[in-house]
């Protein structure tokens, strides 16, 4: 069987796998109760049915193969229920989620709301992941920020996928920040294992609201994570997401950004590492639907030894949208011949009345650097590592929580 | 303490260095004059040890050993210290975060603990003093939007840090005012020791009205052409390179 073919039936039958074990656990607590996500999963599967598995040929997985799923990750599921995977504190509200399960308490905090409804994704769907991740959700997680209300302490979702053998944990967030409130939200996907997480997150941001996104993504190199993330704003919404992740075995990000409505403002940074045999791939695009709206992204990526990485920044300027200001940076650094980093910018403009830059390179460390270190006692090893870090240290630098920046620099050092 | 017998060094397939003898004794301060190209960058080079600088007959020993078979890290914990003619900016890597890295390994290589962040920090302020560079340039990335001045200092201030036993200074002196070239003659002076060897790689006489070699030496051609003690560097300035020029040494 041809591949795209085998993860579909691996999919469908993981996702009635999923679905069985759910009824039954359901069933054995209440006779007529239901898990709440029935529906949702229904969908999913009935979509997923409907769906092709992607191979190289469609432009979108033109570089990256989807080979690493064979190993039958698609058909476990990672049935971990709790975890000795430690993720950093950061301060503020925490909250855990193992392979997809919610916990029992939900936080509290003032003009905030938890709550376990899925909310429908499949009008987003970027590939046939998102039906993969509606059809295995065990749990949903929607948290609103009502109107007006100013957050000051960060909300911490930690987000462990943790299996020994092959498998997957699918994890659906949905956030609303209403009008004029302010929010921090920091996504961290650990784990360990070679689990694939499969994750969706939806990001609102009301009328003149302020949200701080992070989105860290520092699963071990065996792990596999098929992410997607929309983020929508509103009237002179303003959103700063952080992205900053390493690759491990299939790393993949669909981000998707909708300005949907005048005076939006986007602030976008990213930073991705590749070494030793791993992938990370991410698709950017950022919809200027509405008039004077700005964004502005700067992606930084390493990638060494055998590592590769794929970096796909779209921008669409839609006919309406008058006085649009995109701006999309992404420099890259080779750290060794058998590296690879692929980075495409995209411009679709259907309006004269816009101003738009974007550039990307590759480029090679450099020896006259790497020497100057080394005359001063420092290894190769060592000297190249600080050259990595200076290379991202401008992004390293403006993240505005403190206790995250750290802890990145440390990691992401560490990763290289 | 350095001992370069006969070398011969290419660089990007050319030979550059054509037979180049000269020792090096612990104390001792030598100058090494020579017209533009001559070669005195490529010898600080290969006795550093950058990539594509290679010795193709000859060699050149520090404290016995071949230098060829280091790496340029090695070379630097074992006491080389070069300050270079052009020390080349690195945005992003603090010059405070560099001497940590730097101060460690030397430290651990010469069997020493380790400064700690307080202690390195006093020093590094203290040296920066003695330079007269601002203690802010210690945050800045290294030599980063640094002036020509500035650069060289910086050099200086590493050199006073790690107390390397053989200093190579390829012409510290040059785009210094004369209020600097003082600063830098001083941060050297200081620094000199019975134990410490001190190469001056210079264009012009004026650098050595301050710091006082033991003896002179002229380049020339990838050649030294003529030694002697430190009237030979007046003798320079008075003829001009093209004095030697067709002498042998
Ligand atoms: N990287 C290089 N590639 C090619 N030629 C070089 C390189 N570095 C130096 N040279 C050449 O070697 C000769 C000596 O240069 P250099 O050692 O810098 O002289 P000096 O420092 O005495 O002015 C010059 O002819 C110069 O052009
Ligand atoms: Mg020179």
């Amino acid at each position: 069987m041809m591949l795209p073919d085998t993860l579909k039936e691996q999919a469908l039958a993981g996702a009635a796998l999923l679905d069985k074990e759910l009824q039954e656990q359901a069933k054995q607590q209440s006779p007529h109760a239901s898990n709440g996500l029935s529906a949702v999963r229904d969908a999913g599967r009935v979509a997923l049915a409907e769906q092709v598995f992607p191979d190289k040929k469609v432009e979108q997985w033109k570089y990256t193969s989807l080979l690493a799923l064979q190993n039958g990750h698609l058909k476990a599921l990672a049935d971990k229920t709790s975890s000795t995977v430690s993720a950093p504190d950061f301060g503020g509200v925490t909250l855990t989620i193992i392979n997809g399960r919610l916990p029992a308490l939900l936080p509290e905090i003032d003009g905030v709301t938890f709550s376990q409804e899925a909310v429908d994704q499949s009008a987003q769907a970027e590939s046939v992941f998102s039906h993969y991740n509606a059809a295995t959700l065990r749990a949903a997680l929607t948290i609103k920020v009502a109107k007006g209300t100013h957050v000051a302490e960060p909300l911490h979702l930690i987000i462990i996928s943790e299996s020994d053998s092959p498998a997957s944990a699918a994890v659906r967030l949905h956030i609303e920040a209403a009008d004029n409130s302010t929010f921090t939200v920091i996504e961290h996907y650990v784990g360990s294992g070679p689990t694939l997480c499969s994750s969706t997150t939806s990001l609102y941001a009301g009328a003149n609201s302020n949200v701080q996104h992070y989105r860290l993504q520092s699963e071990t190199p065996e792990s596999l994570h098929i992410g997607e993330l929309s983020i929508h704003q509103q009237r002179d919404s303003r959103v700063a997401s952080y992205q900053l992740m390493q690759a491990n075995t299939l790393r993949r990000n669909n981000v998707r950004v909708w300005m949907n409505e005048s005076g939006a403002d986007l602030v976008m940074r990213g930073v991705f590492i590749a070494r030793n045999k791993t992938h990370v791939d991410n698709q950017i695009c950022i919809e200027h639907a509405a008039p004077h709206c700005t964004s502005d992204q700067i992606f930084k990526g390493i990638a060494g030894e055998s590592g590769k990485a794929v970096f796909n920044g779209r921008i669409h300027i839609h006919p309406g949208a008058k006085g649009s200001d995109a701006k999309l940076s992404n420099k890259n650094l080779l750290l060794s011949n058998g590296a690879e980093i692929d980075s495409k910018p995209e411009l679709e403009i259907y309006n004269d009345d816009v101003k738009c830059a974007h550039g990307t390179t590759v480029g090679q460390m450099d020896s006259q650097q790497q020497f100057y270190l080394q005359s001063r006692g420092i290894s190769a090893e060592a000297a190249k590592r600080m050259l990595g870090v200076g290379f991202i240290n401008e992004l390293l630098m403006a993240l505005p929580n403190e206790r995250v920046a750290e802890w990145a620099r440390d990691w992401l050092s560490a990763s290289l | 303490m350095l001992e370069v017998k006969d070398l011969h060094a290419s660089v990007a397939g050319k030979d550059i260095l054509k037979g180049l003898s000269l020792h090096i004794k612990p104390g001792e301060v030598h100058a090494i004059m020579g017209p533009n190209g001559s070669g005195k960058s490529t010898l600080s080079n290969v006795l550093a040890g950058r990539d594509g600088y290679e010795i193709t007959s000859g060699e050149a020993l520090f404290n016995g050993v071949s230098v060829a078979d280091m790496l340029p890290e090695e070379r630097a914990r074992a006491g080389i210290f070069l300050a270079f003619q052009y020390p080349v900016e690195i945005p992003g890597v603090s010059n405070m975060e560099f001497l940590k890295s730097s101060m460690e390994a030397i430290y651990t290589a010469r069997g020493q603990e380790p400064l700690d962040a307080v202690t390195l920090l006093r020093k590094a302020r203290e040296v920066c003093k003695l330079v007269d560079l601002d203690q802010q340039f210690l945050k800045r990335g290294v030599n980063e939007g640094f002036s020509g001045g500035e650069k060289k200092r910086n050099e200086i201030m590493q050199m006073l840090l790690l107390e390397p036993r053989l200093a190579l200074l390829d012409e510290t002196d040059s785009g210094l005012d004369i209020d600097a070239l003082q600063v830098v003659a001083k941060g050297v002076n200081s620094l000199r020791s019975p134990e410490r060897s001190i190469v001056l790689v210079t264009h012009y006489q004026r650098l050595l009205d301050y710091i006082v070699p033991d003896f002179v030496h002229v380049l020339a051609g990838g050649r030294i052409i003529k030694s002697g003690g430190k009237e030979l560097a007046h003798e320079l300035e008075d003829k001009g390179y093209s004095w030697l020029e067709g002498h042998d040494a």
